[in-house]
């Protein structure tokens, strides 16, 4: 079933910024779809069309099936919704804050403040939770957002940059709670990020955008086999023969570019055949870090 | 949305409420006007000499004709006639403190956006502040006038012997006149501080535009209390109707967008 749905969606700035060109995409419940691009890229303005933050120039985009820019209100109720410009209350507590927010949200007082405790266990935030948020660090309120925006359980989840400034092992729970959320309990989860290791741990598709044009978006195989036409192969063997056309680049290493994972067998028979001993064979998978920059790099191009 | 709407008057009121110093700040104006000044004034009337043309003039008064003595006619005077239009400013000087932080606070401190994604359109929003602020006018409004009619019947009895009651006009005042036009005041207050760009820029327009022309039309209002007390309640209800509209219509033209501006 759609969950996300993005039709030829523009924005152009009252100063005459093209933040978004004809966007068009859609995402499926239980998709983990990474939004990635630098800086500027227009994933943040993407975030605000779609929780109607913004008004589209043109197109149209909806949210399990209600348009956000026309009824922003019941968009919210779907979704949860994480970004550097939403903050909470300094003034208040860890858990007064989300007891506030659950009220916002329309939860019962007693669900609500049973809502926000297991989710402060959850994001290990319990300790904290009578401090004011003013003593808060910067992890510490990103995980507060996070448990903010589930309080409602949203069928819809935006994260823009949901790990920056979580340590190491933070964002690792955070991976992990994002991944369960969405194959355990089915939501969607739009993230974006310029973190391309962190995005490829968590990921279950994404979309290449730069300066409000989508690039490519698909699987991460999908778009291994769009920047990368052929794969790999790294070698490393003695007397090989020269009727290979293998890549020396090294004693006894070899790199061969094939277009399928089918050839590798055959062609470990010929160098055995040929009474060569073969120490490893590697198939090189680009990263989504190698992906992008080849994508990047090729829209340059042209 | 009610319960949203609830919990958003909740919290903003809690913000200025939990800040003592703020709060008894609020509150010290409004007992000055309503405790210590109305003092010195029944203390005066006490204690200066009787002076005849003072008296001539007062007994072409109406409320002459029934009281017995001068000091109790000035005394009433000024129960019925002062008092009331300092309960016409005070809830509007109170809420203007909150309604100009009303929007603009909330951006300043990074959690307007955060606001907007709760399920509540623009105008319940609007509405909640409006509320809020005007709340916390009326608490401080009451606590006021519950102590100044304390402070002042006790005064007249240990000084005069006697009580003098508040004339119904009060009750046209304080539950109809001042509670409407308090609340056309944090309308505007609060639009504009949709509008703002920071705290300042709010404060000083609210205090520099909008309190301005409402303390002059409250001030102006000693003589239609002189009037009949029909008038006033016709008055009041335009107010409130007026009040209503412009809560109704404030927020009519704004986006999300023009708001994180």
């Amino acid at each position: 079933m759609e969950t996300v749905t993005m039709q030829a969606l523009s924005k152009t700035y009252p100063g005459g910024k093209e933040a978004l060109k004809q966007l068009s995409l859609s995402l499926g419940a239980g998709e983990v779809f990474g939004f990635l691009g630098p800086n500027g890229a227009g994933k943040t303005t993407t975030v605000k069309l779609l929780t109607g933050i913004l008004a589209p120039s043109s197109g149209c985009c909806s949210i399990m099936g209600i348009n956000p820019n026309t009824q922003p209100e019941k968009a919210h109720l779907l979704s949860g919704i994480v970004t550097e410009h939403a903050q909470m209350y300094d003034n208040l507590s860890g858990i007064e804050n989300l007891i506030f927010y659950a009220a916002a949200f329309g939860l019962a007082q007693k669900d609500g403040k049973q809502r926000a405790e297991s989710l402060l266990k959850e994001l290990e935030l319990t300790e904290a939770k009578d401090r004011k948020l003013a003593t808060y660090s910067t992890g510490m309120r990103q995980r507060l957002s996070l448990a903010r925006a589930l309080l409602h359980r949203p069928k819809v989840l935006f994260l823009d940059e949901p790990t920056s400034g979580l340590d190491p092992e933070s964002a690792q729970n955070v991976n992990q709670m994002i991944r369960n959320l969405a194959h355990k309990e089915g939501i969607t989860v739009f993230l974006c990020t310029h973190q391309l290791r962190y995005a490829q741990e968590i990921c279950t598709r994404y979309g290449l955008i730069e300066q409000g044009s989508l690039l490519s978006s698909g699987t991460i195989e999908e778009l291994r086999t769009q920047a990368f036409p052929s794969k790999s192969l790294q070698i490393q063997a003695s007397a090989v023969p020269e009727s290979l056309h293998l890549t020396k680049c090294g004693t006894n290493e070899f790199t061969a570019e094939i277009q399928d994972k089918q050839e590798i067998p055959h062609l470990v028979r010929k160098i055995v055949e040929a009474g060569g001993n073969i120490y490893s064979v590697n198939l090189v998978q680009p990263s989504l870090e190698d992906i992008y920059f080849a994508l990047t790099a090729g829209k340059k191009e042209d | 949305m009610k319960t949203a709407m609830y919990a958003l008057i909740k919290k903003d009121f809690r913000g200025v409420a939990s800040n003592r110093r703020l709060f008894s700040a609020l509150l010290i104006v409004p007992l000055v006007l309503t405790i210590i000044l109305p003092s010195i004034f029944l203390v005066t009337i006490h204690f200066v000499p009787d002076n005849p043309d003072v008296a001539n003039l007062l007994s072409l008064l109406p409320e002459a004709a029934g009281m017995e003595s001068l000091e109790l006619t000035l005394s009433s005077m000024i129960l019925n006639y002062i008092l009331p239009v300092f309960f016409m400013m005070i809830p509007i000087m109170t809420a203007s403190i909150m309604a100009a932080s009303a929007f603009v606070g909330e951006k300043e401190r990074h959690t307007l956006e955060t606001l907007l994604y709760c399920p509540l359109t623009l105008k319940q929003i609007f509405q909640a502040k409006v509320w809020a602020s005007f709340l916390l006018s009326m608490v401080v409004s009451l606590i006021s006038f519950t102590a100044m009619l304390l402070v002042m019947e006790t005064e007249l009895f240990f000084l005069m012997g006697k009580l003098i009651l508040p004339s119904v006009n009060w009750l046209v005042v304080m539950l109809l006149l001042s509670p409407a036009i308090s609340l056309i005041a944090v309308t505007l207050i609060v639009r504009g501080s949709a509008k703002a760009q920071s705290v300042e820029e709010s404060q000083q327009s609210a205090v520099f535009l909008i309190l301005p022309l409402i303390l002059l039309i409250a001030g102006q209002f000693t003589g239609v209390l002189l009037m009949n007390v029909w008038i006033l309640l016709g008055l009041g209800i335009v107010c409130v109707a007026l009040a209503w509209i412009l809560l109704q219509k404030s927020m009519g033209r704004f986006t999300y967008e023009k708001l994180l501006q």
